[in-house]
């Protein structure tokens, strides 16, 4: 531990500006919310990621700030604790935003994450995305973390087993599904989230 | 490239805020009842994007003037209100400096009003000239600054148990990696409504509440002659392992 105690977290309230959100932060294959900027995209298979949101009663959760961070397709990052960072792909920063709409509705597109040997616990990670929520009433932020359908690895990733009920765990599991909205090119899943409830998301302690 | 912090131990509960606060409702119908797992950091969660100026533009340090919607506030008309300046540094639980981190502002009108959809029932008139919302990058001491305006206070809206926000300013900060992310607020010195602010004072520990609480800059020490100036230093989670054998 240092010496120095983190600020307090505090709720992001129910103004967080319409303005932060660029036309592509829920797109993390590119790299640039400018028009016209390259068009060189993040190698990997593209993948739609939509769902809603519930809070309590299943009442859908709109104005929720959704962040996604997850690896490159090959299971790497553009960071320095990554021993293996050179091999990230320069084309990916695998952060992406969006705020949730007024049916409690979110979608991303990204790439699917590659697996990696995690040099911190020498333990195998299975393809995953580490998801964060952040929205008024919500005095912290919660994480969750996705995981993908008929992955052998998940048997052995330790986040997914700190879950000790199969049945809860099954519910960060992504479904493949099918969506008028997504490209064309993608591979589709559906993850609803469910803040509060008896089928609630389970979230990790932060 | 630097060490960045590899340890990312769970916050402690006394130095961060409840989760169920009470008179503020949401609080009760968007918080999960079935407690949380413990997981172990893997490289998920000890990396995070430190590039993000590729994607957000960091460069809306100047709040208190609109142009071209806003976005650029290098001049045009200014808003209505005090003017502020705020700065301070970020640092992670080593105390070193947070680097090329993007800290995005955003906060009320001088009247209390937030440019926002959900406050278009607000009492209070909007500013034609404040856009309310900024972005800024720290430096290589972990340094940022902003100039603004000072909100005013509003008031909760539809809830039983009315009270005023103090004036506040929202903060959204990256740092050096996911589990480093944080959304704060930062409050004003000597404002009676800090006692009664129910999400101020949902930190049990009054150490905790005062690391909210910015510090006012003596006027001599300012780079200029027409602001009031506020210190914040933010700290994010996050430290080194310590070597073997020390
Ligand atoms: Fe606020």
């Amino acid at each position: 531990m240092g010496k120095f105690v983190p600020t307090p977290s505090c709720t992001v309230g129910p103004f967080f500006p319409a303005h932060y959100f660029g036309p592509n932060d829920n797109d993390l294959t590119v790299t640039s919310n400018a028009a016209g900027a390259s068009s060189k995209r993040a190698q990997g298979t593209k993948i739609y990621i939509a769902g809603t949101i519930y809070e309590a009663d299943r009442v859908p959760r709109w104005n929720s700030i959704v962040e996604f961070w997850q690896a490159d397709a090959s299971g790497h990052f553009a960071h320095p604790n990554d021993p293996e960072s050179s091999k990230a792909d320069p084309d990916f920063m695998g952060w992406g935003r969006r705020a949730s709409e007024d049916d409690g509705y979110y979608d991303f597109i990204t790439v699917k994450p590659g697996g990696y040997k995690d040099p911190l616990t020498g333990l195998v990670r299975a393809p995953h995305i580490n998801v964060s929520i952040m929205g008024s009433g919500l005095m912290r932020r919660l994480v969750t973390t996705f995981f993908f359908p008929d992955e052998p690895a998940n048997a052995g990733d330790p986040v997914f087993n700190a879950i000790p009920d199969a049945k809860v765990r099954e519910r960060i599991i992504l479904k493949p599904a099918k969506f008028p909205r997504a490209p064309a090119d993608a591979l589709c899943y559906r993850l609803d989230i469910v803040l509060q409830g008896e089928d609630e998301t389970p979230f990790f302690l932060d | 490239m630097d060490k960045l912090p590899n340890r990312f131990a769970p916050y402690d509960d006394r130095t961060q805020p409840a989760f169920k606060v009470e008179g503020y409702k949401e609080t009760i119908t968007r918080v999960p009842m079935q407690g949380f797992y413990k997981r172990p950091a893997t490289l998920t969660e000890v990396t995070g994007p430190l590039n993000l100026a590729r994607k957000l533009d960091a460069d809306l340090s100047d709040l208190s003037r609109a142009k071209g919607g806003g976005r650029d506030g290098k001049d045009g008309a200014r808003a209505m209100g005090q003017l502020i300046f705020v700065t301070g540094r970020l640092l992670d639980e080593d105390g070193s400096p947070v680097r090329n981190s993007i800290i995005e502002v955003w906060h009320a009108n001088s009247a209390g009003r937030y440019i926002h959809k959900m406050d278009a029932g607000s009492p209070f008139p909007e500013d034609p000239n404040f856009f309310g919302s900024g972005r800024c990058l720290t430096d290589h001491e972990g340094r940022y600054q902003y100039i603004s305006i000072k909100p005013g206070a509003y008031p909760v809206p539809n809830h039983p148990q009315r009270w005023w926000r103090p004036p506040h300013i929202h903060l959204s900060i990256f740092g050096s990696g996911f589990m480093s992310r944080l959304v704060t607020q930062m409050f004003f010195p000597g404002d009676p409504l800090n006692a009664q602010d129910r999400i101020l004072n949902s930190v049990p520990d009054p150490k905790g509440r005062e690391r909210m609480i910015s510090r006012p800059i003596p006027m001599m020490e300012l780079p200029r002659a027409d602001v009031v100036g506020f210190a914040h230093d933010i700290v994010v989670r996050g430290s080194r392992a310590t070597p073997m054998g020390i």
